[in-house]
């Protein structure tokens, strides 16, 4: 960990410039100015306050959502269903906001805490569970748990715990103002909930990578057959990590909700669990890129949107630099070996050559 | 007698970053039993596999009967006349013996059905011919692992092959069917005028059958010798290019408590079936025990149980005089017990993590390697590290790089350093040498006698025979999960081979 991974880091450099270039072709085909459209990104993220603010935010969700899955994937399981954990955390942390109203700051903002990373826990611990005890695949389980989480969620916003305005469809009652984050830039999504973002963001980092916990972890992701046999309770390790990831991904939905939108709908995440996972993944598992490549996304989305406001370029253009590169670092490992390997041959046959030529001279 | 079969001409075979074949011109006579020898990775079976076209050469030229070989794959050296016998089978389960061998060459019933009538009448025709006793009818699923090499065989005469490569033919044998495989090799060779190249590390077998032998080391061929010009040793020399002691190793001491107690075991295998069936023993301190059985005979089964890898179905296991049945690996390993598992690469290892995490591994938790039972000391643990490192010699681009751009001598080093020195009463260790050179083998086999020595009991588990003789103090034949016979020194390999193939020491043949 304490060197730098410098063919990654080219590969990942190559794949954004590629992306870049992509999109640029794909925006002049579709009659748009590849420079004015970019400066627009640029200038949709950075030449106001509330964007900066908004992306910050952004970046808070993407990188939780995206340790989570790497905590997972440390010991072994892929947690897909972030998404639903997410949404089940805001809901809970929400109604116990409801619930509440009345009480300090101190009691409520704790209570709905703990009761999202309680129910977040909880509803990873089945697909963890299963996982361990009778080898149902954790892919398939938690995709599934997803629909069934965001489903369950829409049937308490439009029933049991409705928002008494008649005019809010499918929304939970409103938090009371006092239990609101404090907003860091005026008018943007930013609040303090970044600052306890931080704090975990470290705390899973350390724990990662310099305790015994976290060598424990990597052994038995990497091999946990070799993890078992040492001694290691492999079993007990994989869904603690699963309840913990889950547990991240319901603080994210409380975090949205307390920071941001201080009631629940649907919109509280929009598939915002998969962009975190596509960071994951872009980054190769490690927690540090993740942190990165957070920032980098967060940017680019909140600059596309921004572009399509004021250059007209519909934002999806974002989306395709996203996916350009993922096509790329996927297919990295691949490409690369294959040149090295070929390089290396080429090389070991000039040796032979010039071997031969030696003994013959 | 002196035309030649095979030519190499400056055979050199480049991989990505190592040189696997280096310059390597050699004539093998038709014939002739011509035998490669050489340490793990010195580079025979990649020139076999340039012969039989799965390796295309970088630079140089084959000769076959005096034909160029210009395309390099199977079917072309199959075509010319060479045939090749791998070390794992490849053979269907559930066909029958003919079916296996007119496989890819089927007799035809109007072009189109499989003609099973013809496909047993030839196989029945190269059984007599060549006189490889086997029944074409069988499935070979049933057969046992030297009929299934019989198969093999046939196989490759089948599609006419007269140049018959073997690759490492006896690992899997016992000390009968190894006897049985060199008659059929005199025989080919002798009556059908076949040449046959063995590959081997065990020189006595090449002094037992070869007529000419060839060293590698370092993928270059350091020299061909007729074989009843050398001895053993001047080939183990040449083998690792320095003079090679074999020093009779020095065991002391008197065997002490028992500490591994194993009774009644039965435990099943993967598929559900008993693979280990109401077995009893034990081992004292300062002995080692070593059981000989011929692969798939519950020995894997039996170290999986008694280490807690593997689910025990009844009976008992106590470790240091505690009861250590259906505990977790970690708790048994708590009461004393190191176990160097038989497959490195699947249980022993985590090939992705460097070498300084795999040594650690077990000791993670340890005072001295972390501050508050937590933060990872992580200067300690390295400076621990390169001191084992040093200690087992283990020979590779140091501590920092992972294990799996390691040889197989020195990731089995890694393991054997890691479980040796918990220090363990109790030593648990399977196939230690499996796929490790000879210098290495020297190396391993004085540590377990210096734990032995030490008052450790050791529970040896080997497919090679010849190791568990030099280093047990008692032997066990295991088959089909029984015992069938214990052995103190000196031993007989011919009556442990009858033990190991379930006949029983008292002379009544085993059940089943």
């Amino acid at each position: 960990m304490k060197k730098i991974n410098w063919g990654y880091l080219g590969s990942l450099c190559i794949s954004v410039l590629l992306a870049f270039a992509i999109g640029a072709v794909i925006l002049a085909v579709a009659g748009f100015s590849p420079l004015q459209a970019y400066g627009a990104m640029i200038d949709g993220a950075f030449s106001n306050a509330r964007h900066v603010g908004d992306w910050l935010e952004y970046a808070m969700v993407l990188c939780l959502t995206g340790l989570a899955c790497v905590l997972g994937s440390r010991v072994g399981i892929f947690n897909v269903g972030g998404e639903g954990q997410l949404l089940l955390g805001a809901v809970a942390a929400c109604q116990v906001g409801v619930w509440l109203t009345g009480l300090s700051a101190w009691i409520v903002i704790p209570a709905a805490a703990l009761a999202a990373m309680a129910v977040g826990g909880l509803y990873a611990l089945i697909p963890g569970w299963l996982k361990v005890k009778v080898k149902v695949n954790e892919v398939i389980t938690t995709i599934m748990l997803n629909t069934i989480a965001a489903s369950f969620c829409q049937y308490l916003a439009k029933g049991p715990w409705k928002n008494p305005n008649k005019n809010m469809v499918a929304a939970t009652a409103q938090l009371d103002t006092r239990y609101w984050f404090t907003n860091l830039i005026p008018n943007s999504n930013l609040s303090t909930a970044i600052i306890a973002a931080a704090v975990i963001t470290f705390l899973t980092w350390y724990i990662m990578q310099k305790t015994s916990v976290g060598y424990e972890m990597k052994l038995t992701g990497q091999n946990p057959r070799f993890a078992f046999f040492s001694g290691i309770k492999t079993d007990r390790l994989v869904i603690l990590c699963m309840v913990i990831s889950g547990a991240m991904c319901g603080l994210v939905g409380m975090f949205r909700v307390y920071g941001v939108e201080h009631l629940y709908r649907s919109s509280i995440s929009n598939q915002y669990y998969f962009e975190g996972l596509t960071v994951a993944m872009i980054a190769q598992y490690n927690p540090v890129t993740v942190i990165f490549l957070s920032f980098f996304f967060a940017i680019l989305k909140i600059g596309a949107q921004g572009m399509e406001l004021s250059a007209g370029v519909p934002n999806q253009i974002y989306l395709i630099i996203q996916t350009v590169i993922i096509f790329f670092m996927a297919a990295e490992s691949g490409i690369f070996a294959s040149l090295r390997a070929g390089a290396m041959r080429r090389r070991a046959r000039a040796d032979i050559r010039r071997k031969g030529d030696e003994s013959h001279a | 007698m002196d035309e030649i079969a095979v030519r190499f001409e400056h055979i050199s075979m480049a991989f990505p970053g190592v040189l696997a074949n280096d310059d390597v011109s050699l004539d093998i006579k038709k014939g002739e039993v011509f035998a490669l020898v050489g340490e793990n990775g010195a580079g025979k079976s990649t020139l076999m596999n340039v012969l039989y076209g799965i390796n295309t050469p970088t630079d140089g030229r084959v000769f076959i009967k005096g034909r160029e070989m210009t395309d390099f794959d199977p079917k072309t050296a199959i075509s010319m006349g060479v045939g090749m016998v791998h070390q794992h089978f490849m053979l269907v389960p559930s066909f029958t013996v003919a079916q296996n061998i007119v496989l890819s060459r089927e007799p035809r019933k109007g072009k189109v059905f499989f003609d099973n009538a013809a496909a047993q009448r030839k196989t029945r025709e190269l059984v007599e011919e060549y006189g490889l006793e086997v029944d074409p009818a069988e499935p070979v699923e049933e057969l046992s692992v030297g009929l299934q090499q019989r198969v093999e065989i046939l196989k490759t005469l089948y599609r006419g092959a007269e140049i018959l490569i073997l690759d490492e033919p006896t690992a899997v044998l016992t000390p009968q069917e190894t006897d049985e495989l060199f008659a059929v090799i005199r025989r080919v060779v002798r009556e059908k005028g076949m040449t046959v190249i063995i590959i081997t590390h065990k020189l006595y077998e090449v002094m037992a059958i070869s007529d000419r032998v060839g060293v590698m080391r370092k993928g270059a061929l350091v020299g061909v010798r007729n074989t009843s010009d050398v001895d053993e040793r001047t080939l183990a020399s040449m083998m690792v290019g320095r003079p090679m002691l074999y020093d009779e190793l020095e065991k002391t001491g008197a065997p002490g408590d028992v500490m591994i107690q194993v009774q009644n075991l039965t435990v099943r295998d993967n598929r559900g079936l008993t693979a280990v069936d109401g077995l009893s023993l034990s081992v004292r301190a300062g002995e080692v025990l070593g059981i000989a059985a011929i692969e798939g005979n519950g020995q894997s089964e039996l170290i999986e149980a008694i280490t807690g890898m593997r689910k025990i179905e009844s009976g008992h296991v106590t470790i240091c005089g505690q009861d250590a049945t259906g505990l977790s690996p970690g708790a048994i390993r708590d009461l004393g017990l190191a176990h160097v598992p038989e497959d490195r690469l699947a249980t022993g290892l985590s090939r992705d993590a460097t070498v300084t995490d795999n040594l650690l591994t077990g000791k993670q938790r340890r005072p001295e390697f972390n501050r508050f039972r937590f933060h990872q000391r992580t200067s300690t643990i390295e400076r621990y590290a390169r001191e084992l490192y040093e200690k087992f010699d283990i020979r590779g681009a140091g501590t920092d790089v992972t294990v799996g751009s390691m040889s197989g001598g020195n990731m089995q080093k890694v393991v054997i350093a890691r479980e040796f020195s918990f220090d363990s009463p109790v030593l648990i260790v399977a196939q230690p040498t499996r796929g490790v050179d000879v210098g290495a083998i020297e190396f391993i086999h004085s540590r377990i006698i210096a734990r032995r020595n030490a008052g450790c009991a050791i529970l040896l588990c080997s497919a090679d025979l010849d190791e568990v003789f030099r280093l047990s103090d008692r032997i066990v034949t295991l088959y089909e999960g029984k015992i069938t016979g214990e052995y103190t020194g000196p031993y007989s390999k011919q009556e442990i081979g009858l033990g190991m193939t379930g006949a029983r020491h008292d002379g009544k043949e085993a059940a089943s």
